[in-house]
């Protein structure tokens, strides 16, 4: 043989010999998870539900199948608002970093030096948008399926909220090219999220759930405060100049980092219609997604959570979730269908709320909000008058406040509201052109600022029951002076300068029309709050 | 892209290049033959995405005045997990293993690679990628063909190794000159600044290769590398390569100090 030749054929099996040798090294069990003191009892491995039978082919798939997310001009436009497309660079790295721990035998670590490690990120954020799957390559490497699944919603959240913050299109234009990205979503790959409102309560009522928030309070803290930002930033683009969209994240942004991203309190995850009614009602399959998404997030973390399950029914379990949610399991189903009440085929929702599937403890009318109680969701929240349904739902105010967004009826209960609230408040007053909005932020002493100096305020206060009639905001003197001449009873109104609307002292008193919501019987929530009330009525 | 100059280390122009982009961005962790070292981590382009690569480089042969080279790339990801590619190169000043010292364009590459799996369990991922090299040089006849075999793997928990086997065939080989050379390139990728920094991947490798010259011994070489993300879509690549050993006379080069860029759209 010629030396060269013989050269290259000993190295050759050198290599492979080599290479071999590596896949066989890390074929030795991942260190051993450690326990975590104090947690509950364990359910039975009999209580954990069976994989369905005759899963559909990509749940086996060992392809990278990256696609290349769709083009258009407002592509990373959430550079428009610096601080907010770094903040949800710096999002990208939390679940990444917890995955990896968890599957890396680091799960004790948690709350501790991962969370540091996450939390350093998230008030240091990146310039740029991380990659997930570099960031967790130990968990894309056991869980694949799952990462494709996350990653390619992922680009959907990316995708939409570069639309909402386009300079360069049209409302109508970004009504459409959300659609466009909805239909791109949702029809380029068999792995989409359902659109569809699911059963909260179902989700959350699995043999391991809670796990890892009982375990992992601050991680998941974390998770859930960017979950919260998440969602809390839709409502803030939707229908907004980029001023506007800025002046808004001022506030936003300053609550995300002192308080949303470290509550450990929280009922439950936030869901989009909490933090984004508007957007949730005008594309309630979009929202409905995203909430099943991070339900996904939040059933995967509990398995992963859940020392009781052997690491074989874990990858089991992990992929009936991805099962539960996807839109493959509840094909031809519409939202409101209920095959099984209270079931994986229960798409009710929230009456008013077409984006936010049945809650745990609720009933179709009410739902508890943390912080603000029993909450309907049909109707206002200060005046609990219908709210405008349909092509009129635009024209309802909202108020965020204390984390939560919440649609009112005018924008009277907007500034009662929001007088009734401690901290920061952002109003959205819409006025009578759905394309000017009028912005108002409200600082921790009650101070009211706006955007638009110019608008007019109609404010002849009477009963409730018509008050979208007589408190309504007009972007010019124009339409408040057409306004009046076509509803003859306010002709003798004079309009509101935004100083005056801003200065008219709150009666305190709930409006005529309230009605204060109760929930169903034997929810923990009341009993919590009870608890609540008497022990700070033991402190004082 | 140029099989000849790509195969034989010391001329090291070839940059084949190709951003590599995770789902929302360039990827700096995904790692293309070209920029800025010689190998080719396992993973394609996605699909419908469209890349474009920059490249030049330096170039000091042993015995010879220095060179420069200079690369352009465009790739397509035409399928799931396969991308086609159109490259050419060119040279001016001094180069190893010839004595041309005129400006000149290289020959048209066109490429297709495709990746069979990701890395999963304890599994590799596997990719093959076979490109062909048109005689569009001046005086140039036949074509290259060139099959790379390509496995990645991780090595402990960031970093990864990229094994890359090549088989170039020359159609028409001059004489003294193989009609077929084997060559072997072994690549590490690491990124570095986790857990604080995501926006850069140091790269490194060894390779051996088959010179064209028949009667001259393999020549291998060392190499180092960084890409860095400089925007959202795009990458900035540096590295330096040494032939440090050639057998039997082979011709090589001290140092090669390569440059690129790197976008998608």
């Amino acid at each position: 043989m010629h030396s060269l030749t013989r050269f290259w054929v000993t190295l050759l099996m050198a290599l492979g010999w080599a290479f071999s040798s590596l896949a066989q090294a890390q074929t030795e069990p991942l260190p051993k998870r450690e326990g975590i003191p104090g947690r509950e009892e364990a359910p039975g491995l009999n209580t954990l539900p069976p994989l369905p039978e005759d899963l559909p082919g990509w749940f086996n798939n060992k392809g990278k199948n990256h696609i290349f997310y769709k083009r258009g001009p407002y592509n990373f436009d959430i550079y428009n608002i610096k601080r907010l497309a770094y903040d949800l660079n710096a999002v990208a790295v939390g679940h990444s970093m917890a995955y990896e721990d968890m599957v890396t035998g680091k799960a004790a670590g948690l709350d501790t030096e991962t969370f540091e490690r996450i939390n350093w990120v998230l008030n240091h954020p990146p310039k740029f948008m991380p990659d997930e799957a570099n960031v967790s390559p130990t968990f894309g490497r056991k869980y694949g399926v799952l990462e494709l699944v996350f990653d390619w919603t992922h680009i959907l959240h990316a995708q939409t909220v570069d639309v909402l913050a386009s300079t360069k299109l049209s409302e109508a234009e970004k009504d459409r090219e959300i659609q466009a990205l909805w239909k791109f979503y949702f029809e380029s790959v068999p792995y989409a999220i359902s659109p569809l409102p699911m059963n909260m309560a179902f989700l959350d009522g699995q043999p391991y759930s809670m796990a890892f928030r009982n375990k992992y309070p601050k991680v998941n803290g974390l998770f859930w405060g960017y979950h919260w930002l998440q969602g809390a930033m839709y409502d803030m683009l939707l229908s907004k100049t980029l001023p506007q969209q800025r002046m808004i994240y001022d506030v936003l942004g300053d609550r995300y980092h002192a308080i949303e991203l470290y509550r450990t309190n929280r009922p439950f995850m936030p869901m989009f219609a909490e933090t984004s009614p508007r957007f949730s009602e005008k594309y309630p399959y979009i929202a409905n997604a995203f909430d099943n998404l991070h339900m996904l997030h939040d059933m995967v973390n509990d398995i992963l959570a859940s020392d009781w399950i052997p690491e074989p029914e874990k990858e089991k379990q992990i992929l009936r979730a991805i099962w539960i949610a996807s839109a493959t399991a509840h094909q031809g189903e519409r939202p409101g269908d209920v095959k099984e009440e209270g079931g994986l085929h229960d798409h009710r929702h929230m009456v008013g709320m077409p984006g936010m599937g049945m809650m745990k403890y609720a009933t179709e009318d009410v739902m508890w909000m943390d912080n603000m109680g029993w909450m309907p969701t049909g109707d206002c929240h200060h005046c609990t008058m219908p709210l405008p349904e349909g092509e009129e739902a635009w024209k309802a105010p909202t108020v965020s406040a204390q984390g939560w967004t919440m649609r009112v009826r005018c924008p009277l209960c907007a500034r009662d509201m929001a007088a009734e609230t401690k901290g920061a408040v952002i109003f959205h007053i819409p006025t009578e052109d759905p394309l000017k909005p009028v912005v108002i932020i409200s600082d921790e002493q009650g101070n009211l600022t706006t955007d638009n100096p110019g608008v007019l305020f109609l404010e002849e206060a009477a009963s409730h029951r018509k008050c979208n009639r007589w408190s309504s905001a007009f972007s010019s003197r124009k339409a408040f002076e057409e306004y009046v001449a076509t509803n003859p009873e306010f002709k003798d109104a004079k309009p509101l300068s935004f100083e005056e609307w801003a200065a008219v002292e709150v009666s305190g008193k709930k409006p005529d029309t309230y009605v204060k919501p109760e929930g169903p019987e034997g929810n923990p929530y009341d009993k919590a709050q009870d608890d609540e009330t008497q022990a700070q009525k033991e402190e004082e | 892209m140029r099989i000849r100059l790509l195969a034989n280390a010391w001329l090291p122009l070839v940059l084949f290049l190709s951003a590599h982009s995770s789902l929302r961005a360039v990827d700096h962790n995904n790692v293309d033959a070209g920029r800025p070292l010689s190998f080719d981590d396992a993973e394609a382009i996605a699909f419908r995405e469209r890349a474009a690569e920059i490249g030049t480089g330096g170039i000091y042969p042993k015995g010879g005045p220095a060179g420069l080279a200079f690369s352009t790339e465009f790739l397509y990801g035409f399928a799931l997990n396969s991308h086609l590619s159109v490259d050419l190169d060119a040279a001016a000043g001094g180069r190893a293993g010839t004595p041309e010292k005129d400006f000149q364009v290289g020959k048209l590459g066109l490429g297709l690679f495709h990746n069979f799996n990701r890395e999963y369990g304890n599994a590799p991922a596997f990719s093959i990628r076979g490109d062909v090299a048109l005689p569009t040089e001046k005086g140039a006849k036949g074509v290259e063909i060139r099959l790379r075999g390509i496995a990645s793997k991780a090595l402990i928990q960031y970093d990864r190794l990229h094994l890359n086997l090549d088989g170039i065939v020359t159609t028409a080989p001059e004489t003294g000159e193989r009609r077929f050379r084997p060559g072997v390139v072994l690549g590490y990728s690491k990124p570095i600044g986790y857990p604080r920094s995501f926006i850069r991947t140091g790269v490194a490798e060894v390779s051996l290769q088959t010179p064209e010259q028949k009667g001259t011994g393999p020549v291998m070489s060392l190499g180092v590398g960084l890409r860095q993300q400089v925007t959202v879509r795009s990458l900035f690549d540096i590295g330096i390569r040494s032939d440090v050993l050639a057998l039997d006379k082979a011709p090589h080069e001290d140092i090669q100090i390569i440059a690129g860029f790197s976008t998608s759209f």
